[in-house]
């Protein structure tokens, strides 16, 4: 039998404990031990960056992470921005800007985008085009990603 | 027609699950007990396989079954022809050779899968692939479209006497004639390298085999769910009806996803049944660089004929296509790039004869373009090879030749990808290029700025091309709309989706006809259990052939819910309106139903009906058009390059486009930016680059470079619109034009931003590179001349 | 791809040639080299541990000599197999005696690789070579040295 460890770690405000195997990757453990499927994997090895979560608020890649590294931290996922009746304003102005397509990259582009508007609530498009130049994207051609975002900025401006 | 939906910025009704990640994909799937699936792949391009050892492999715990070709007995066979050869042209060659299950014997590409391991996680699985024994007997390689055609060159297949898998002949007036009154004759030759669709989501399939209901139920990242079901269960011996076939929410398509059967396809469903057990098995994206198919590899001999005045009077141009390991999707590239090689122009004489290759490669099936963006990219080099032969402005020369609006239908003579007449339906191909010329400001740039940018040390150049793209092809589809008795409708057809927003616009068309909100439509895509006719997404077909059955059918609804308002309104129908969600008499309001209370007395529980009668508010309808519709527009970019790193900065980037009717205008540009991306990475990004022994040196997306946010330039897209004469809507497909003229365009804007060196682009993809070679090779024949 | 380079070693050609053609001497030399066994004065298997880039796993391999000339020139077959590709390669080693009781090592060859290590490897493959054969030359020239001063 693998040796496993024993894993405590906060998802979208939920405490889970789970005993996994170290060489689980964070993005499995997402999905498949915890059934958060929102986070997607699309090329496994860093740079497509749909499988981008927030780990103490920063954005992370969770298919270059072991669950293990996660341990004792607060991880944010899709889930845990809005409900389908009450969409976060970031997830509002993706909606109203068309800024997705097959939906596949979404939701590492939103918890990118949670934590660059946080960092930076007024961003000029040059800024956007910068913070979202790790988040690859195969249907939008990115301009309505970027009207989105400029629209989340304003939305949560107030 | 006064269309209050239709043609709106409607916001898109499958967003929120998208956005919440509640949206299924085919890997959020699970399912109790199920097994995980890897595949052992061929690490050489060309070998005899002389064994395989999967015993050490057996012994992995966790593994439940290790199978290779030997192991499927009489259920090994190849996957089905998909499109067989044009049955109207004569002297067509074409073998067809079929990529199998599992290799056996022999390898043909690197990647090919040889076996597959099910164990208890993926984990396990890719453990115990590594410990499967391979020998290989490895063969020299074939890569080079010529030599492969050559007489001593290896065989792909041994059975064959060659390597042509096929060969087609196309004749339009009589090229020879006209090349003898040309007064300028230019020859190219056109070089057109592979690069990868790469959707964001890799392709996986599930599969789970109920043995007591005798059922067979696959989530597959398909985008021809129906032709999956329907060849599926011929393999194994089921009837259509034991199996259903779901394309959930699809992370783009781009067409590899509609080459069907691929191995996995045809070795998944197999080993659930065998096991008993529900079998996942995703790809990664490695596998996907080698085992899902690409497009794009070609070499065309191209002469074209013209007046001194500028006249195309005719072209020739004999290719070669690449079209991998195996045919099975038939000659439709090659067919395409046939039917853009005259692009928009109004050119009376051609000849192109195409060979199709069998290479060392993985299959060639379309991408994103399919066969168009060649074509394009063909002709309109040309048109700039003949503009500075001639010494014309390379617009002027454009203009002169296309065709003109008055002379359409447009009959081309030969045949398209769906073996119909080429017809060029409706069109104003004029009215593009001066729309595209109007917003980039194409004098003022040529008169002032260039000359301006130039004098301050910048190269910066401007490009306009014209296109056309045949969609909408046919055979057919169908699409089933039923009004609920909550009062909201329900509308299911076969095409998969992967992203087209067919849950906004397929709800617009029945919203318009029943005078509903556009989110009480919902709508079913891809699940072979709702509806089970139809061929799948492709060739920008989706809103106009499936968007047209749901028309068809939501009109015919409309008629059956006037009649039954008629009776309980007792007003005639004329004098009926059918607006927010009820049916009122247009001059008395309070006089109305709701649209669900009219399903309910259209569904009796009790009583006797009128002879005839069939049940509810129901209708399904189908679609098949006698031929595609065209889409056509203009392309414009400014283009800045820096002369010491050949880095690139798009100043500006202006389509004008018109493919019919808009159904939704923020759908239909968010194709074209998406499409533009694509051509983008085409021209200047994205390039799978092979050794000489046919192995892959970047399969990774560090190596392999998609277009990133930061090289992207906004787009200004303007909407003109000349409807079909085809269809009721009016409608022609857009999915693909966005990428079709880019590398063409690129290169023209290339080309002028260094218009005092002698640089002539005549392959693609390009790269800085590249850019830098040619540079210099340009320098260097100006110095020898 | 190619591999080709020179070494000039603090020795004589003689006593160069002797190191080349001893397994026991060379293997200690090659970075990585788990294990090696003779199968015949010209034939070797043995094992080593690649790590290039992201990738690192075990190759079983076979080296033979051939075109032996005595202490001019020799062929060097290289064939491994492992869970991360293959790599095969046909080098020519040619010494050539210098002044000083130096020699200069003249080698070229050809490699091939496949599998993991080729498709997300290759990029580094060219100077994971490099760096490998001029630390393995390197320690064989310290071997030699300290046998000249013995």
């Amino acid at each position: 039998m693998p040796t496993t460890f024993d894993l405590t770690i906060t998802v979208n405000g939920t405490r889970y404990e789970r005993s996994v195997e170290p060489r689980t990757l964070l993005s499995d453990f997402l999905r498949h031990n915890l059934g958060l499927t929102g986070t997607h994997v699309g090329c496994e090895h860093g740079v497509c960056g749909a499988c981008s979560v927030l780990m103490d608020g920063q954005p992370v890649r969770s298919c270059l992470m072991f669950a293990v590294q996660a341990h004792g931290h607060e991880i944010t996922t899709v889930e845990g921005l809005g409900t389908r009746d009450e969409l976060h304003p970031i997830q509002q102005a993706f909606q109203e800007a068309h800024g997705l397509q097959c939906g596949f990259c979404t939701p590492g582009i939103l918890t990118t985008v949670k934590a660059f508007l946080e960092q930076n609530p007024n961003p000029s498009e040059e800024e956007i085009r910068e913070a979202l130049s790790g988040n690859l994207c195969r249907c939008t051609g990115y301009q309505h990603i970027i009207e989105a975002v400029e629209l989340a900025a304003e939305k949560m401006r107030g | 027609m006064d269309r209050k939906l239709i043609g709106k910025r409607v916001v898109r009704n499958e967003d929120p699950r998208l956005l919440t990640g509640h949206a299924q994909f085919v890997d959020d799937v699970h399912l109790p007990g199920m097994l995980h699936a890897a595949f052992l792949r061929s690490e050489y391009a060309h070998a005899r396989l002389l064994k395989v050892d999967v015993s050490k492999a057996r012994q992995h715990p966790g593994v439940v079954a290790v199978f290779t070709a030997e192991d499927m007995g009489k259920d090994w066979f190849p996957g089905p022809p998909l499109v067989s050869p044009p049955p109207t042209v004569k002297d067509v060659v074409f073998h067809s050779r079929r990529q199998v299950p599992l290799a056996k014997d022999k390898i043909r590409h690197a990647g090919e899968a040889i076996a597959v391991v099910i164990a208890e996680s993926r984990y396990i699985a890719e453990d115990a692939v590594e410990e499967i024994e391979v020998e290989y007997e490895p063969l020299p390689v074939v890569l080079d479209l010529e030599q492969a055609l050559q007489p001593d060159s290896p065989l792909v297949h041994d059975d064959l006497e060659s390597n042509l898998a096929a060969r087609l002949s196309q004749k339009k007036g009589d090229y020879e004639a006209a090349r003898r009154q040309a007064d300028v004759i230019v020859k190219r030759r056109i070089v057109i390298e592979r690069g990868a669709a790469a959707a964001m989501e890799n392709r996986g399939i599930v599969a789970h085999w109920d043995a007591q209901s005798e059922h067979l139920t696959i989530w597959d990242t398909t985008q021809a769910p129906i032709p999956i079901r329907n060849g599926t269960a011929a393999r194994l011996g089921l009837s259509e009806h034991q199996v259903r076939v779901i394309a959930p929410f699809i992370g783009g398509g781009f067409g590899p996803k509609i080459m069907m059967f691929y191995p996995e396809e045809m070795v998944i469903p197999w080993a659930a049944k065998q096991l008993n057990r529900p079998v996942k098995w995703i790809e990664d994206r490695r596998e996907n660089f080698y085992a899902t198919t690409q497009e794009r590899g070609q070499i065309h001999d191209v002469e074209m004929a013209l007046s001194r005045d500028g006249r195309v009077l005719g072209l020739k141009d004999d290719f070669l296509h690449d079209t991998g390991a195996y045919d099975p999707y038939g000659l439709t590239i090659p067919l395409n790039t046939q039917s853009h090689n005259m692009g928009g122009y109004d050119i009376r004489n051609y000849s192109s004869e195409f060979k199709v290759v069998f290479t060392n490669r993985i299959i060639a099936t379309p991408v994103r373009g399919a066969g168009r963006p060649h074509g394009i990219f063909v002709i309109e080099r040309m048109m700039d090879a003949a503009a500075r032969e001639l010494g014309m402005d390379p617009i002027e020369l454009r203009k002169r030749n296309l065709i003109p609006p008055d002379a359409f239908p447009y009959e081309h003579q030969i045949i398209d990808q769906a073996f119909a007449p080429l017809i060029l339906d409706s069109g104003n191909y004029k009215a593009v290029v001066d729309k595209a010329l109007e917003i980039i400001g194409y004098e003022k740039f040529i008169k002032e700025e260039q000359p301006r940018l130039r004098r301050e040390g910048k190269y910066v150049g401007i490009g306009v091309v014209p296109f056309i793209e045949t969609t909408g092809v046919g055979p057919y589809e169908g699409a089933r709309v039923t009004v609920e008795a909550s009062g909201k409708v329900n509308v299911t057809t076969g095409i998969g989706t992967q992203g087209q927003g067919h849950f906004t616009s397929f709800a617009q068309i029945v919203a318009e006809q029943l005078g509903v909100k556009v989110s009480d439509v919902r709508i079913v895509t891809g699940d072979t259990s709702e509806f089970h006719w139809g061929t799948g997404t492709f060739a920008s077909r989706g809103a106009v052939v499936a968007g047209s059955a749901v028309h068809a059918a939501a009109k015919s609804v409309r008629q059956k819910v006037l009649k039954l308002a008629s009776k309980v309104l007792e007003a005639p129908e004329e004098e009926l309106e059918l607006e927010d969600g009820a049916v009122r008499v247009a001059d008395i309001p309070q006089k109305s139903i709701s649209l669900g209370e009219l399903a309910v007395l259209a569904n009796p529980l009790r009583g006797a009906v009128e002879p005839g009668t069939e049940p509810g508010l129901e209708s399904t309808s189908y679609y098949g058009p006698q031929y595609g519709a065209t889409a056509f527009g203009t392309h414009a970019m400014i283009l800045e390059v820096d002369p010491q790193t050949m880095m690139i900065k798009i100043r500006r980037y202006v389509v004008a486009e018109d493919c019919g009717t808009v159904l939704n205008p923020l759908i239909l540009e968010g194709q074209i930016h998406g499409g533009v991306s694509m051509g983008l990475g085409n021209a200047y990004y994205e390039k799978l680059h092979v050794d000489e022994n046919g192995q892959l040196l970047n399969a990774s997306f560090a190596d392999y470079l998609l277009v990133s946010s930061t090289e992207m330039p906004r787009i200004e897209v303007a909407h003109l619109e000349t409807p079909s004469p085809l269809n009721e809507l009016g409608a022609k497909g857009v999915g693909e034009a966005g990428a079709i003229p880019v590398p063409a365009l690129f290169a023209q804007a290339l080309e002028n931003a260094f218009y005092d060196r002698k640089l002539e682009v005549l392959e693609m993809p390009l790269s800085p590179n590249r850019l830098f070679e040619l540079l210099r090779e340009a320098q260097e024949n100006e110095k020898s001349v | 791809m190619k591999i080709e380079g020179e070494y000039v070693f603090d020795a004589p050609r003689e006593e160069v040639w002797k190191v080349v053609r001893d397994p026991e001497v060379l293997t200690t030399c090659v970075p990585s080299v788990q294990s090696v066994s003779k199968v015949n004065e010209n034939e070797f298997t043995g094992e080593i541990v690649l790590r290039i880039g992201p990738l690192s796993g075990a190759f079983g391999g076979r080296v033979t000599v051939g075109n032996e000339v005595p202490p001019e020139s020799c062929t060097l077959t290289v064939e491994g197999t492992g869970k991360i590709g293959f790599l095969k390669g046909v080098g020519n080693v040619v010494l050539v005696e210098q002044d000083g009781g130096k020699t200069l090592m003249k080698y070229s060859g050809e490699a091939q690789i496949g599998g993991k290590v080729a498709s997300v490897g290759q990029r580094l493959f060219d100077s994971v070579s490099k760096g490998m054969i001029k630390q393995g030359l390197d320690k064989l020239n310290d071997i030699l040295v300290k046998r000249m001063a013995a």
